[in-house]
C-alpha cells in the first residue's frame, strides 16, 4: 500500500554557523492510509516542525516530503496552495475558524476554493455538520459556539473537502476533558468508519490512548515508534 | 454576493470605529478636494468676469499691430466690423473705442492717463461703466461735447468734483502736436478696480476722434458673447469672420495671456492640493489597513494553510479597500455638496484684492462642476486602491508557518 505521507531524511534547520538549530534532523517516516497517528514528545522536540513540513506549510532544508506520492518540496507556491486545498485537512489548536463567517460558510469556504458547485457545497456542508453533531447550528458564527463546537466545525471543515489526510495540532488543548474526549471519539469514529487518516501532534494522554501508532520525537529525531492494534 | 465581498464587508464591520475613522480620512479628503476645486472655479470665474465684463469685453478687434506697438495711428475703420457684429448671433453687445494716452490736468494736479472715447449707448452693451457711475451722470450722446467721466481715485488725485473744469491733452495724428481741450467733470465712476479708477477717463467718441485727428477710425471694438466661455474657444469661425488683412479679432485669453496663465496656475494649485491630500489620506489608509492585517495575521495563516492562494488574499484586501472607498466617497461627496452649498451661500469677500493685475471686485462663491463628482471621486478611489496595494502585498506574503506559530 502506498503511504499517504513519506518523509525521506527530512531535516529542517534554522540559523547558520554557531547559531544553527536542527529543529528536525533526518527524519524518515511513512504514514499509511487509515492510520490514527500521534506524534508525541516534549516541547522543542520537533513535533510542530514535522507537522508543518508534512502539511506543506514549510519546506525541508534537506531530504524530501512526499504526499500521496508527490514531492511537495518541488512544487511552486501556487501548486502547494492547491495541493493543501485538495489533499490536506488542517485542525489547529484554537481560533482557527474565520470569525466573520458562519459555521456553514467556514465549511463551504474551502469548497468554494475548489470550485465545487453551490448545490453540492450546500449538501456536503449540511451533511458534514450533521455528522459532527452541529445540525441546526449552521448559521452560528464562531463566537456563538462553545470551544468544543468550534473544534467540531474545524473537523467538519477539514473533512468536507475530502482530503487524503487530516493534520491536527493539539486539537484538544483548549477544551475541557469531557469536550476533548467527545471530540476525539468523533474523530476516532470517522477514522474507523470512513478510513480517514489522522495525524496528531499532541501531549494529550487521551489522544495517545486512542492512537493506533505513536511516534516519539526527541531533539528533532524519532526516538521510538509504537504500533497498536 | 460573492464570498470575497461578504468577507470584505464583514471584516470592515469588525472594528467599526477604525473603519469609520479610516473612511473619514478618505471622505474628508474628497470633501476638501471638492471644496478646493469649487473655490478655484468660483475664483477663476470671478477673475474672468472682473477682467472682461467690467470693461474690457470678452473679445476685441484691433489693427493687427496696435497691441504690439500701441501706436495711436494704427486705427481701423469700424463700419465693416460693426456690420458683421450686428449679424453675429452669439454676440450680445459691441462697442467701438478710441484710446489715447494723454495728460489730464486740474487746477491742483496733473496725471498721465488713458483717455477713452466711447459711444455711450453701445458701451453700455459691453462694459459696466454706466452702472459704475457713483456721482453725476453717464455720458449722453446728445449732451455737451465737454462731458468727461473720471475714476474716483483720479478725482481724488486731481482734487476735482462734479462740474469742475479739467484739461485733457492728447496727440493729434494730423498735426503731430498736442491737442488740448477743456472738459467739465460730468460723472465720477467707481469700478472698484484700481487700474480703471485711477488711470482712466471717458469722453464722447466723436470728440476724441476729432482731438486726435482720426476721422471716423477707432482703435478698438470690444464685444461680448452670449456665454462668456465662448471667448475661450479659439477654433470658433467667428474669429476668422471678424479678422481681415489689417485687423484681428481676439478673445481675452489672447488679449490677457497673464490672466490665462494665472488661471492655469490655479488649476495646478488644485492638483498640488490633491497630491498632498492623496499622500496624507493614502498614509492614513495604509495605516488603517495594516492595523487590520496585523490583527488578523493568524487568520491569514489559517486561510493560507487550508489552501487559499496568495492572489486571493491580495484580492480580499483590495476588496476591503474598494468597499471602504465606495462608502467613504459617497459620504465625502454628500459632505462636498453640503459644504460647497454653505460656502456658496456665505461667499468669501476678498475686498477688492488684486491678483495678477486683476481686481476681484465681487464676492467669490464656490461653484459646482461635474468633474467634482465624477473625476475627483474616481481619483480618490484609485488613490485608496493604490494605498491598499502595499498592505495587500504584505498580507499575501504572510508565511503560514510563521503566522500559525502559536498553534503549530
Amino acid at each position: 500500500m502506498n503511504p499517504v505521507i513519506e518523509t525521506r531524511q527530512a531535516s529542517r534547520h534554522y540559523g547558520e554557523g554557531d547559531t544553527l538549530v536542527k529543529a528536525l534532523d533526518e527524519v524518515s517516516l511513512q504514514i499509511q492510509p487509515g492510520e490514527f497517528t500521534a506524534i508525541v514528545g516534549p516541547s522543542g522536540s520537533g513535533k510542530s516542525t514535522l507537522l508543518q513540513l508534512v502539511g506543506g506549510l514549510d519546506i525541508p532544508s534537506e531530504g524530501s516530503i512526499h504526499l500521496s506520492g508527490k514531492a511537495i518540496s518541488q512544487m511552486s507556491g501556487r501548486e502547494l496552495s492547491d495541493f493543501r486545498r485538495d489533499h490536506i485537512g488542517f485542525i489547529f489548536q484554537a481560533y482557527n475558524l474565520i470569525p466573520v463567517l458562519t459555521a456553514a460558510e467556514n465549511c463551504e469556504y474551502i469548497m468554494l476554493l475548489q470550485g465545487i458547485a453551490e448545490k453540492e457545497r450546500r449538501e456536503r456542508v449540511r451533511a458534514m455538520l450533521e455528522r459532527v453533531g452541529l445540525g441546526g447550528k449552521e448559521n452560528r458564527r464562531p463566537n456563538q459556539l462553545s470551544g468544543g463546537q468550534q473544534q467540531r466545525v474545524a473537523v467538519a471543515r477539514a473533512m468536507v473537502s475530502q482530503p487524503d489526510i487530516i493534520l491536527a495540532d493539539e486539537p484538544t488543548a483548549n477544551l475541557d476533558s469531557q469536550t476533548g474526549a467527545d471530540l476525539l471519539d468523533m474523530m476516532h469514529e470517522l477514522n474507523r468508519k470512513e478510513g480517514m487518516t489522522f495525524v496528531f501532534s499532541t501531549h494529550d494522554p487521551m489522544i495517545m490512548e486512542r492512537a493506533t501508532r505513536l511516534v516519539h520525537l526527541r531533539d528533532g529525531r524519532i526516538e521510538q515508534e509504537e504500533h497498536r492494534a | 454576493m460573492g464570498l470575497t465581498w461578504r468577507l470584505a464587508l464583514r471584516n470592515l464591520m469588525r472594528n467599526k470605529r477604525r473603519t469609520f475613522l479610516t473612511a473619514m480620512i478618505i471622505s474628508l479628503s474628497l470633501t476638501a478636494l471638492i471644496l478646493t476645486d469649487a473655490f478655484i472655479e468660483g475664483m477663476s470665474d470671478a477673475m474672468v468676469r472682473s477682467a472682461t465684463r467690467l470693461y474690457s469685453g470678452d473679445a476685441q478687434i484691433h489693427h493687427r499691430d496696435y497691441l504690439a506697438q500701441r501706436e495711436e495711428s494704427l486705427a481701423i475703420d469700424p463700419d465693416p466690423f460693426l456690420e458683421k457684429l450686428t449679424q453675429e448671433t452669439d454676440v450680445s453687445g459691441y462697442a467701438p473705442r478710441v484710446l489715447a494716452f494723454g495728460m489730464i490736468s486740474s487746477a491742483a494736479n496733473n496725471r498721465a492717463i488713458q483717455v477713452s472715447g466711447i459711444d455711450p449707448d453701445r458701451e453700455a452693451t459691453v462694459s459696466k461703466l454706466r452702472g459704475a457711475i457713483r456721482d453725476g451722470n453717464y455720458l449722453d450722446s446728445d449732451g455737451p461735447r465737454t462731458q468727461i467721466l473720471i475714476g474716483s481715485r483720479l478725482a481724488d488725485l486731481l482734487e476735482v468734483e462734479l462740474g469742475d473744469r479739467i484739461v485733457v491733452s492728447v496727440n493729434n495724428q494730423d498735426t503731430q502736436g498736442a491737442e488740448q481741450q477743456l472738459f467739465r467733470v460730468s460723472g465720477i465712476f467707481h469700478f472698484n478696480a484700481r487700474a480703471l479708477d485711477e488711470n482712466t477717463a471717458f469722453v464722447l467718441l466723436p470728440r476724441l476722434q476729432e482731438m486726435m485727428g482720426l476721422g471716423e477710425s477707432v482703435h478698438e471694438i470690444a464685444f461680448n458673447f452670449e456665454e462668456a466661455n465662448q471667448a475661450t474657444q479659439t477654433d470658433r469661425p467667428i474669429w476668422s469672420r471678424l479678422s481681415t488683412d489689417t485687423a484681428v479679432a481676439q478673445g481675452w485669453t489672447e488679449l490677457m495671456p497673464q490672466l490665462a496663465t494665472m488661471l492655469q496656475l490655479s488649476n495646478s494649485s488644485t492638483l498640488i492640493a490633491a497630491v498632498i491630500l492623496f499622500i496624507l489620506a493614502g498614509l492614513g489608509v495604509i495605516n488603517g489597513m495594516f492595523m487590520s492585517i496585523y490583527e488578523r495575521t493568524y487568520e491569514f495563516g489559517v486561510l493560507l494553510a487550508i489552501g487559499t492562494r496568495r492572489t486571493s488574499i491580495f484580492r480580499l484586501i483590495l476588496a476591503e479597500g474598494l468597499v471602504l472607498a465606495v462608502g467613504a466617497i459617497t459620504i465625502g461627496a454628500i459632505l462636498g455638496v453640503v459644504v460647497t452649498a454653505t460656502m456658496a451661500a456665505v461667499g468669501i469677500d476678498y475686498g477688492n484684492m488684486e491678483i495678477s493685475g486683476v481686481s476681484i471686485a465681487e464676492v467669490i462663491r464656490p461653484e459646482y462642476h461635474i468633474n467634482q463628482y465624477t473625476v475627483l471621486p474616481v481619483w480618490v478611489l484609485i488613490m485608496t486602491l493604490i494605498a491598499c496595494v502595499y498592505p495587500a502585498v504584505h498580507a499575501a506574503r504572510i508565511v503560514p508557518a510563521h503566522a500559525l506559530h502559536k498553534s503549530l
